[in-house]
């Protein structure tokens, strides 16, 4: 930790706290906003006092607190497709002010996407910039591929988040890698996002309250990796009555249930969703192939008192791939969450969150019993982060808190036999502690300028008990081997790193219809993700930042311009620019071995990574119609000593454009239909130009050693879906209890054959001596054809 | 299921101009100590599409092998073929190398000398060779399917590499997907498996990879057919060359490319232009001890 930042921050501190310390007569509201019907709380609920101008939003778990100078106010309650509370208040001392907000109730407006009949809009007040908050209604809006809502899909649609391509998993936010993405459930990091390789995403669309991504300007209480923040929130269970809801598909089904438990004080909801029999089966492969997936994801809630709130979380997913009858290999998460929030003065919210991660995958095979295989690995997580908001006035908030990680890593546990003979070839388990602590301050200037401005100051030990390598130099690229090796004990550290990760954002106000944002951020990022393929795949592992391998350290930039339209319609509109760089990236050298490794990190290489671009997007908000245009235009580039000559190269998920169009619109109450079209440009590849043979096998060369200066040809598609909503009242005029609905879509509605990968090989067939052999190039498209899907979801 | 059949995954042959640039000279140098002829080709790389010109060949070069014990062999042009071939003859009863023994080759051409070594390492014998019914290849197929297996043990002491190269009657299984090579008794360094049986992918990684016209895999083996099995002592350098060369070259396509795209990039060489700024050099060179192995299948 540098001496000049705390000194930075202290000065800050007492400049500006003292302001606040001879607070005369002035008293706190606070409360929390919940659903009338489910009595879910809600999220980022827009908190609103007309006569001062100023406002708050409430928290992750619905909770607010404004303190104001004594006097009569009549604070406002706006929420996204929720009818406006205004509550009038004379505050005379500190009041508790819980507030129930009604949903929209007819069908029309309920499926105006972003009703928000707020006077102000967020996107302008707000001091947040490069986020996008997604709702549960416009996710289930898009068309998906077979009809499944995914939430990971449905970010593909937001400006600066691309994807290599159908099937990869992950998603990439403004240039950086899948790795790099903090993916958060219930505050669980998850390792791997990924249903059936990449075509669903882990989440239950039923469980979910709340998505939410930051590409930039990202708060101090988020750390560990470089690029997006997904945080995703589940919902708490309806605490009003039992509801059920589900869907059935053509992949999947889903099934959820939600109700109290004890009346007033605590409910549940545990959801599941199970895939039918092997669905990417054998018409294109022999044998028992197939691929299939299960999740369960549960949560409860308990209230003690009005101060005090329990949760408790989880996630547990599997997907199995059956390759053959004596072939296993099976993949997924578990996540676990303890919450106990805690008001422990009106201006003072805390939350102790505990949490457990893992991802694993086994990976066996079992001829019979003299000759067998068996492979797992792992990467296990324990978390405890305390968070305390201290709501100073309706001016100024403070959030400060920390987060301890202690990592496990199995690289590889691996059991052998053959001919009778075993082989224990087990990695050494790796362990490390990432520590951090964090402090942000939010502080409106004037009734136009906003600022907010923070801290997070990260340290990474790599502990024992494990064993320590030196590797020798070499000639760039190339696989280099041990000098030398050392045994750490159990706790003793290996190598240390500390980050101090300064965050800053700055709002103001042009006019009341338009503001200027600009935001840095640091960022770094101590658990790499080791994948040298295309699409990450499930074998692809984590490891530590070791003596060899260093932090990844990312800096970003953003300056945005946002806008709304007021008139007949409602639009909203931004303009954003970003530049990012960053240190420490991690490549990899040809014919790297990154699987079961115990020398992986001599097969690594750093590197130097930056991405720029711009993101305009412009969304209507009402009407009959509704949706949005994005736009990104975007760079995203590496430098490694070692490939392309050492020069920059595109990364694979570099993108020059990347378009999107959504257009959703309400045909009568029954009836709605919304359509989307991507365009993108082709992913970087690499073409070889020259050929030989080498022992009869024809070899690939590129005669400039160049690195992904090609294109693959662009993307483009266009989908639609119409969605049906069951009858809600009964023949005899009765209305009906249960609520349903079809949803019919088409993906891929012009049947491109969309390229994933652009590969070179010589033909199949066995080569003639004597004769020249045939190369071929190939394009594979993953979903090469229309895609009709049906699905059928009821709630009662 | 009909989803089932949506999300086939499409694998189109595409033509794509990958433009012409000057070619390199490519030295294939694998010799080895059977008592035949041994041959090193020199050839030039073609443009990456120029699939129907024959493989132009190195002409005038001199081509000399060299070993730690003073041995000389002296690789003569063959320029009847003139198909870049260069030849060295035992005599008979002799043969070319001894394990452990350090060799060096030199080519000269055109005024630039270019050298590589290789130590010969050892290889433990093929013990035996044996079929079986392959039941695992699900009910698509109606027609009965055997494979072959062979097996050995690694000799004791880590860090032995093989290349194990199948003659399927009589000719070379050498196909991409038929690459079989070995550290100790598996398919790689981080396995461990030392002095063992080879594991069980490589015993049975001697069967050719056919298909029929439909796309649809045949029968590695009928009745009749005969397998003969060498193991080849490989240099570490030539163990991770061919890796390198499985990735670059062995794409199975469709679906699987999401697990096996790495980029495309040059494979290694082992061989050296002595002057730094000179041509660039492709290819590789490796001195192999030979043990081998033959069965017919009734």
């Amino acid at each position: 930790m540098n001496k000049s930042h705390w000194k930075w921050i202290v000065l800050i501190l007492s400049i500006l706290l003292p302001r606040y310390a001879y607070t005369q007569s002035k008293y706190t509201i606070d409360g929390t906003v919940k659903d009338i019907a489910n009595g879910e709380t809600l999220i980022g609920v827009n908190v609103y006092v007309p006569e001062t101008g100023q406002g708050t939003v409430t928290n992750a778990y619905g909770f607010y607190s404004i303190t104001l100078p004594e006097g009569t106010y009549s604070l406002e309650f706006t929420f996204i497709g929720y009818d406006k509370v205004v509550h009038p208040i004379t505050l005379i001392k500190n009041t508790k002010l819980p507030v129930d907000l009604q949903e929209q109730s007819s069908q029309l407006q309920e499926i105006t996407v972003v009703g928000e009949n707020e006077g102000r809009s967020l996107n302008i007040k707000s001091v947040e910039m490069s986020t996008n908050k997604l709702d549960i209604k416009t996710i289930q809006k898009l068309p998906a591929l077979l009809g499944e809502t995914d939430i990971v899909k449905s970010l593909q649609f937001l400006p600066g988040v691309s994807q290599v391509g159908e099937g990869s998993s992950g998603f990439n936010v403004r240039g950086g890698s899948t790795g790099q993405n903090l993916v958060l459930l219930d505050e669980a990091p998850v390792y791997n996002s990924s249903h059936m390789l990449g075509f669903f995403s882990v989440f239950n669309p039923d469980a979910v309250k709340d998505v939410k991504l930051y590409k930039g300007a990202i708060p101090a209480m988020y750390g560990g990796r470089t690029s997006g923040v997904l945080d995703v929130r589940m919902k708490d269970g309806n605490s009003k009555d039992v509801e059920v809801n589900g869907g059935i598909g053509l992949i999947f089904s889903r099934l959820s249930v939600e109700g109290p438990l004890i009346p007033e004080k605590s409910s549940f909801i545990v959801a599941a969703r199970r895939s039918y029999i092997d669905v990417l089966a054998s018409p294109f492969l022999d044998g028992d192939f197939g691929l299939n997936f299960y999740d369960l994801t549960a949560k409860a809630n308990y209230t003690f008192n009005q101060k005090n709130r329990l949760y408790i979380s989880g996630y547990l997913g599997r997907d199995n791939f059956s390759l053959s009858d004596d072939a296993v290999f099976n993949w997924g998460n578990k996540t676990a969450t303890i919450r106990w929030n805690s008001i422990i003065a009106s201006k003072l919210f805390a939350n102790f969150s505990g949490i457990y991660s893992q991802y694993d995958y086994k990976l066996g095979f079992d001829e019979d019993e003299n000759n067998s295989y068996d492979w797992n690995s792992a990467v296990t997580n324990y978390v405890f982060k305390p968070d305390f908001s201290y709501y100073i006035s309706d001016k100024s908030e403070l959030n400060f808190g920390a987060e301890l990680t202690y990592y496990r890593f199995n690289p590889s546990r691996t059991k052998g036999v053959t001919n009778g003979e075993a082989v224990d070839n087990s990695l050494e388990y790796k362990y490390a502690l990432e520590s951090s602590a964090y402090v942000s301050h939010k502080l409106t200037l004037s009734s136009r300028a906003e600022v907010q401005y923070g801290l997070r100051v990260s340290n990474f030990r790599y502990l024992g008990a494990g064993t320590a390598y030196t590797y020798n130099d070499t000639i760039p690229g190339k696989r280099r081997s041990v000098l030398s090796e050392t045994y750490y004990r159990s706790g003793e550290t290996i190598a240390s790193y500390t980050t101090p990760e300064p965050r800053a954002s700055f709002k103001y106000e042009l006019d009341a219809n338009s503001s200027v944002k600009a935001s840095y951020t640091r960022t770094s990022q101590y658990v790499h993700y080791i994948s040298n393929t295309t699409a990450s795949n499930p074998l692809n592992v984590w490891t530590p930042s070791t003596n060899n391998l260093k932090p990844t350290v990312s800096n970003q930039f953003t300056a945005g311009y946002f806008r709304t339209f007021e008139g007949k319609s409602q639009y909203e509109a931004s303009a954003e620019v970003y530049y990012r760089q960053s240190n420490n990236e991690v490549d990899y050298i040809n014919g790297a071995d990154l699987l079961s490794n115990r020398y992986l990190e001599g097969d690594l290489l750093n590197g130097k990574g930056r991405a720029y671009g711009l993101e305009l997007y412009i969304q209507k908000k009402t009407g009959r119609l509704t949706g949005w245009v994005s736009y990104t235009l975007s760079r995203s580039e590496l430098k490694v000593t070692g490939i392309n000559r050492g020069k920059w190269y595109p990364t694979r998920y570099d993108q020059t454009h990347n378009l999107k169009v959504i257009g959703m619109v309400e045909i009568n109450k029954r009836w709605s239909a919304t359509a989307d079209f991507v365009f993108t440009t082709g992913t970087p590849t690499t073409y070889p130009d020259q050929r030989y043979t080498s022992q009869g096998l024809l070899i690939p060369y590129n005669s400039t050693s160049s690195r992904n200066d090609q294109r693959i040809s662009n993307y483009h598609r266009l989908d639609v879906s119409i969605r049906m909503e069951g009858r809600t009242h009964r023949r005899s005029g009765k209305e009906r209890k249960n609520h349903d609905y079809w949803v019919f879509s088409v993906y891929n509605i012009y049947a491109r054959k969309n390229a994933f990968s652009t590969y070179f090989s010589q033909s199949d067939d066995r080569a003639v001596v004597g004769q020249p052999i045939q190369a071929e190039a190939h394009k594979v498209s993953i979903i090469g054809t229309m895609v009709p899907s049906v699905s059928y979801n009821f709630k009662f | 299921m009909i989803a089932a059949v949506l999300l086939v995954a499409c694998d189109d042959i595409i033509e794509v101009d990958t433009g012409t640039s000057e070619p390199v000279l490519n030295i294939d140098a694998w010799v080895n100590d059977k008592e035949e002829t041994q041959v090193i080709t020199l050839t030039f790389t073609q443009d990456y599409f120029d699939n129907t010109s024959p493989v132009p060949g190195v002409r005038g070069a001199s081509v000399t092998l060299t070993d730690d014990q003073g041995g000389v062999y002296i690789f003569q042009e063959d320029t009847a073929s003139d198909d870049g071939s260069y030849r060295w003859r035992p005599d008979p009863g002799m043969s070319l190398g001894r394990t452990g023994t350090s060799y060096t080759l030199t080519v000269e051409y055109n005024g630039e000398t270019f050298v590589a070594s290789s130590k010969m390492g050892r290889v433990p014998a093929v013990d035996s060779i044996t079929f079986s019914k392959q039941d695992d290849m699900g009910p698509r197929s109606n027609e009965d399917f055997y494979q072959a297996e062979f097996w050995a043990k690694d000799i004791a002491g880590t860090g032995d590499t093989y290349w194990i190269r199948t003659y399927k009657n009589g000719s070379l299984l050498n196909k991409a997907s038929e690459i079989n090579i070995a550290y100790d008794a598996a398919q790689s360094a981080g396995s461990e498996f030392d002095g063992v049986t080879f594991i069980t992918p490589i015993r049975k990684g001697i069967n050719a990879n056919d298909e029929d016209e439909e796309g649809e895999p045949v029968s590695s083996l009928d009745p009749g057919d005969s397998v003969y099995v060498e193991i080849h002592s490989i240099t570490l350098a030539s163990f991770n060359y061919l890796n390198e060369v499985i990735d670059q070259t062995d794409r199975n396509g469709g679906l699987s490319e999401l697990f096996t795209s790495t980029p495309l990039t040059n494979v290694s060489t082992n061989m050296v232009n002595l002057n730094a700024n000179g041509s660039p050099v492709v290819g590789f060179f490796n001195v192999a001890s030979v043990s081998g192995l033959g069965r017919k299948f009734r």
